[in-house]
Formats: C-alpha cells, sequence, structure tokens
C-alpha cells in the first residue's frame, strides 16, 4: 500500500516535471524573438505578444479556409509574419531606431494597441482553436502520458532556435546582425548596412513569433487579447535566460515552465505567477545577463 | 410665397414636437473591447434590442405622458476601474435616468456602489456572486441565479447517476463570481455525501492546466467541476484530452451554453455538462417579443449570431425598468427603486421578482453536448432526457 503511494506519488511528479518541460518549449519558442529583437535593436517589443497572436489567426485562417495542417502552415505563418515586422521596422521603427528606450516602449505599446483593436475588427472576439484531428492524441512512456501535439511544438521549438544559433553564427548575415549587436560603429566601417539589418532582425523576431502563435493556437485558444500576456510571459524568460545566445532563452524558457508547474503542484496554481515573476527579480539581482551570461 | 412660408412655419412647429419627445436614459458601461468582449457584446446587443422593441410598441406610460427610452453604452474595455469611472460620468455628466449593469461579477460588485452612492437604481442580468448582494445594498438589483447555487441542479442530477458518482473534483477560478460558486458548492457536495477530492483555487486567464489535470487524474475522482470562464473552459476541455484525463464526468459553470464553445472545439465538446437558467422555449411568454423562441430566431435574424443566457438577462432588465418605471408613475429614482422591488412579470427569460437582497429565484437547468447540439438534461422538476452518462474515454470517441 505504502509502496503504491510512492509510486504514485513518483509518477505524479515525473508527470508533471514532463509537462514543465514540454510548456518551457513552447515558452522559449515566444521569447525567442522578443530577446533576438532585444538584444540586436535594443527594443523591448511590447508589441511582440500581438505578433504572436497575428501568427495564431494566420495558422487558424490556413487551417480553417484552406485546410492546411498546422504544421505545415508553419512556414508560411512565419513567412507572413516576417513581412508584417519587416514592414514595420521599415515604417514605423526604423524612426526611432538607437532612440531612448522610454520612446521605443511608447511606439510598441501603440503597435500592440492597433493591432489588437484590428483583430478584434477583422478576427471578432471569438474564442477559436486549431484543432486538426490529432490535436488531442497522445503516447505513453514509462506510465507518463505525453501529448503528441505538445512534442511535436517542443521538438520545433527546439529545431528552430538551433537553426537560428547556427543562422548566427556561421552566416555572412547572421554576423552581420551580431556585429550591429556588439559594435554599431565597428560593423559600418565594415559596410554592415544598420537599416537593412535592423529591418531583417526584426522580420526574423516576428517570423519566431509567428511559429509560436500557430503552434499556441493547436494547444491553447486563440482571441484577440492574448497578446499581452504571452509579451509578459516572453519577457520574463528574454532576461531569465538571457539575450546573448538563443540556448541561453531555451534553458530560461524550460526553467520557467518547470518551476511553474511545481509551483502549481507544490504550493497551489494561483501561486504560479508570483513564482516566475519572482524568479525574475532574482535573476534580475544575482545573474543580470540571465541565467546562462556573464557574471560580471 | 405664403404657402411657403407656411410650410416652413409647420416645419418648424413639428420638428419641434419631435425635438421635445420626452425620452427616459438608461446608461450603462459595457465590455465592447477588451477579454471580456466576446461575452459583452450580448449585453450590448440585447440592451438594444430590447430598447428598440419596446419603442416600437410605443415607449412606456408614466402619469399619462408617453416617453421613449435611449441608451447610452460606453465601453469600459474589460476594465473595471474604467467601468466604475464610466458609470460616475453617466450619473455626473451624462444625466442618465437609470443604470443597466456590466458583464461580470467583478464588474457588477465595484459598479453597484457607484449606483448605491448616487441613490439610482441599477438592474444588472452579468453579475452573479453573492457578495454584490449581501453587503445591505438597496439600489442594485440582479437577474442571474445565485452563484452559490449554480450547481445546485447539476448535484442534484448526479444523486440520480447510475453507475452513481462518488467522489468529485472542484476547480475554480479566483474571482468574486467563481469564489462564490465554490463556497456554496462545497456545501452542496458535503449535503449530498460525496467525497471531495481536489478542491484547487487557480488564477484567472490561467492558460495551462496541465499540472491541475495530472493532479486530478493521480487522484481519479468520478466527476469533475469547473467554476471558470469560457476560454478555461475551452483550454481545460482541450487539455483533458491530450492528457488523457477520463473522468465519469465534467461539468463547468460557462461555456457549454454558447455556440463558440462547440464550434472552437468541434466534437471534443461532446459529453460536457454545463447550466443555463435560460431555456429557448415557446413556454416562456413576454409582452414584448411573444415568447422566448420568437426573440431568439428575431435576436438571431437582426445580430448574426444565437443569443444565450446572458442576452435573455439583459432584455429582462430593460424590461424590469420599463415595468417598473411605469408602476411608479414617475421618474424619481428612490421611487422607481422600490416600484422595482415590486415588479413581478412573466419574461422570455422568465418571472422576473426580486428578493429582499434584490436577486430573482431561478433555478439552474443542466444542460449536455450530445452530437453537437445541446441538450436540456434536468431541470428541478426532475430529470427531462438520461444523460449520455458515464462519458466515454478520449480513446474510444
Amino acid at each position: 500500500m505504502e509502496q503504491a503511494l510512492v509510486v504514485s506519488t513518483m509518477q505524479l511528479l515525473s508527470q508533471i516535471l514532463v509537462n514543465g518541460v514540454l510548456l518551457g518549449g513552447l515558452y522559449a519558442l515566444m521569447a525567442l524573438g522578443l530577446a533576438l529583437v532585444w538584444g540586436v535593436l535594443n527594443i523591448v517589443n511590447l508589441a511582440h505578444g500581438a505578433l504572436i497572436m497575428l501568427g495564431a489567426y494566420v495558422g487558424y485562417y490556413l487551417f480553417t479556409l484552406l485546410n492546411i495542417d498546422p504544421f505545415l502552415a508553419l512556414p508560411l505563418s512565419m513567412a507572413v509574419l516576417f513581412c508584417v515586422g519587416y514592414l514595420l521596422q521599415r515604417g514605423i521603427l526604423n524612426l526611432i531606431a538607437r532612440a531612448a528606450m522610454f520612446n521605443t516602449l511608447l511606439i510598441t505599446f501603440g503597435i500592440d494597441v492597433v493591432l489588437t483593436q484590428l483583430a478584434q475588427i477583422f478576427f471578432s472576439a471569438d474564442f477559436r482553436t486549431i484543432n486538426p484531428s490529432y490535436a488531442g492524441s497522445n503516447f505513453m512512456v514509462f506510465g507518463v502520458t505525453l501529448p503528441l501535439v505538445r512534442v511535436l511544438a517542443f521538438v520545433v521549438a527546439l529545431a528552430l532556435t538551433i537553426a537560428l544559433w547556427l543562422f548566427l553564427l556561421h552566416t555572412r548575415l547572421g554576423r552581420a546582425i551580431r556585429a550591429t549587436a556588439q559594435n554599431l560603429g565597428a560593423a559600418r566601417l565594415y559596410g554592415v548596412e544598420p537599416k537593412a539589418i535592423y529591418a531583417l532582425t526584426f522580420g526574423l523576431g516576428a517570423a519566431l513569433a509567428g511559429g509560436a502563435g500557430d503552434l499556441y493556437g493547436v494547444v491553447s485558444q486563440i482571441n484577440p487579447y492574448i497578446g499581452a500576456t504571452l509579451t509578459a510571459k516572453s519577457f520574463a524568460i528574454a532576461i531569465i535566460g538571457g539575450l546573448e545566445s538563443p540556448l541561453g532563452v531555451v534553458v530560461g524558457g524550460i526553467f520557467l515552465g518547470v518551476v511553474e508547474s511545481l509551483t502549481a503542484l507544490y504550493i497551489g496554481p494561483t501561486f504560479v505567477d508570483i513564482a516566475s515573476f519572482g524568479i525574475l527579480v532574482l535573476v534580475l539581482i544575482f545573474r543580470p545577463n540571465g541565467l546562462l551570461g556573464a557574471t560580471t | 410665397m405664403k404657402r411657403a412660408l407656411l410650410c416652413m412655419v409647420v416645419l418648424l412647429v413639428t420638428s419641434g414636437a419631435a425635438f421635445s419627445q420626452e425620452i427616459i436614459t438608461l446608461g450603462a458601461s459595457v465590455q465592447e473591447t477588451g477579454a471580456l468582449a466576446n461575452t459583452g457584446r450580448y449585453y450590448r446587443d440585447g440592451y438594444n434590442f430590447a430598447v428598440e422593441k419596446i419603442n416600437e410598441g410605443g415607449g412606456i406610460r408614466v402619469a399619462g405622458k408617453t416617453y421613449k427610452l435611449a441608451l447610452k453604452i460606453l465601453d469600459n474595455q474589460s476594465d473595471s476601474n474604467l467601468s466604475v469611472r464610466q458609470y460616475v460620468q453617466l450619473l455626473t455628466q451624462d444625466k442618465v435616468n437609470f443604470l443597466l449593469g456590466p458583464f461580470a461579477s467583478d464588474f457588477a460588485l465595484a459598479d453597484s456602489s457607484v449606483a448605491e452612492k448616487y441613490q439610482v437604481p441599477m438592474i444588472q442580468g452579468g453579475g452573479a456572486s453573492d457578495q454584490i448582494f449581501n453587503r445591505g445594498y438597496k439600489f442594485i438589483f440582479g437577474t442571474l441565479p445565485v452563484a452559490s447555487k449554480y450547481f445546485e441542479s447539476t448535484i442534484a442530477m448526479i444523486g440520480k447517476l447510475k453507475p452513481a458518482p462518488k467522489s468529485i473534483a472542484l476547480l475554480y477560478a479566483d474571482d468574486a463570481f467563481d469564489v462564490s460558486v465554490a463556497n456554496g458548492t462545497r456545501e452542496l457536495i458535503q449535503k449530498a455525501g460525496l467525497k471531495l477530492t481536489e478542491d484547487q483555487r487557480y488564477s484567472s486567464n490561467t492558460s495551462d492546466f496541465s499540472t491541475l489535470i495530472s493532479q486530478v487524474k493521480s487522484s481519479n475522482p468520478d466527476v469533475i467541476l469547473v467554476s471558470g470562464h469560457e476560454t478555461e473552459a475551452l483550454n481545460f476541455v482541450r487539455q483533458a484530452k491530450s492528457l488523457d484525463l477520463n473522468p465519469k464526468m465534467y461539468a463547468f459553470t460557462v461555456g457549454v451554453p454558447t455556440a463558440d464553445f462547440r464550434k472552437a472545439l468541434g466534437k471534443d465538446s461532446n459529453y460536457a455538462f454545463g447550466m443555463t437558467p435560460w431555456v429557448v422555449s415557446p413556454a416562456n411568454k413576454d409582452q414584448y417579443f411573444g415568447n422566448a423562441a420568437d426573440f431568439a430566431r428575431a435576436y438571431t435574424a437582426r445580430f448574426g449570431y444565437d443569443p444565450d443566457y446572458h442576452t435573455a438577462s439583459a432584455v429582462a432588465d430593460v424590461e424590469a425598468f420599463a415595468k417598473a418605471i411605469e408602476a411608479a408613475g414617475t421618474l424619481d429614482p428612490v421611487k422607481v427603486r422600490d416600484a422595482i422591488s415590486q415588479v413581478s412579470f412573466p419574461s422570455l427569460y422568465g418571472t422576473i421578482a426580486f428578493n429582499a437582497t434584490g436577486q430573482i429565484s431561478l433555478p439552474q437547468t443542466v444542460i449536455q453536448v450530445q452530437n453537437d447540439q445541446v441538450k436540456a438534461v434536468y431541470s428541478q422538476s426532475g430529470m427531462l432526457s438520461y444523460p449520455q452518462y458515464p462519458m466515454p474515454p478520449w480513446s474510444k470517441r
């Protein structure tokens, strides 16, 4: 009897840990774009959640109108959001490039409000889901239930992160982006055109948001107002993970997912936000460059 | 020339008459945008439809004079602080005569204090929390059933199911309405002799239920009751499926009656239990709309989506004002308030008569989604049709 209890407690714990890790993968993908834009352009994009929301609607309409599977729609959703991001940067954000942080916050907050209102006008406030037939499927491994779409979303998130990492490290364009982030003056001397790099980076950040939104629609629900909380979550993860490398963001996302799940189990589901933002504060105090960042 | 002059005089006089027509303005602050816009529209459209209909029928007679109703609706952007400010504005600047309510208990709880302070009656159909009504306020009236009794009919039905459920998990959001529901439900569960295996409060707007679901799954209750918001009900069902949670039944306070819920979930919405205080039936007669079924048809034709109990509750609020103002024979807010406390009339929503605390008594009918359709299964009078119970495990659907 006692042994059975221990087994079931262990099983619950491993289930919770798995839940947390899978949730964290999606969190990481959401935060990746925000961290990239923040690191390179020094813009904390408050409209990031709204871009995730737009990505989710793109995935939703591709699925319901054209019957395109959400995982196949992922590149499309990313492409659409890349264009949105590129145009936003070229048309609006370039006006305030390298301006004071406060101005960038104001502008991106404004963009967030506009995008949210437009979404309500065009998509209505109805709740939507991207619900392919396999959305609720799962499989068992060692007594732990693994939801199929969450596992897939996790794998996609990881793959995109690694792709971004390799892109930044090993391509000419990636190096130009990093150079711009590290030393704008020096990058200019070597022939990097910052305007183009900024627009490209913002487009990339938006594309990542688009991908995250598409996956979010498969595991959760979509309405025009999901953006604000997703921005807050992405912000916390970007700080916890640090802005220096995409891998830091993944670590931050998974760490936050696990902490949230354990908090919900052992302390109570109402304490989840206290735990995640508490960690944010602790990280800012003890490791201001993120968990994987330099400790100077 | 003379004729033209005469024409102008006639025009002036008649238009003057049109301007001087007596108007009673009802004011409300409603969630037209923001996170609650999806339900807020039921109130905006319900108020408008009722006012139009009453005006079409000639308006209301007060002490021998005919008045038309008018509406002043402000958008509170789903922000309860803004809502309070807007109600103050409605009374002090816009000088509306009476107040209709916002959606949701948190809002009604705060906004009713404005009505009380200015001594102007508010009839609201969007807040059910007991907290709104147990503060001894005189100027707040509500047309939703009492929150603490939301699950009463569901638990009565549970006693009649075979095989009989023995254990229950109760999950609820941490806002005024859902906490009231949970407090009442806990007592009901105890009285029914059922075992409460999980009693968990979660944050409003939680989107990830995986921990909660895993926890419930390991304690394996027969019944799961969820008191939360529609988005939470949606996420809960989706994640219950993906984590293979298979209770004998689950029931939700909100979401299940709406078309939106079924559309978003597709066939996964099947077997979910819910509740509604309003049944669209021709038996619910109404002075202005004929009956509930006629009303529902006309509403769908006019607004392009189906009404639910929120709409019916909103319409009943406007009708209650019409009846009370006519009975009072004056626009004096305190006298109208007294008349409201005395009204008793049949409406498309049910019988409207307020008790001493200002609420109406309206039993919840238990509903279940069966083959993508909402079906009434249990009411106060007993079983209407035996529900699909126990629900099959996800793997067998």
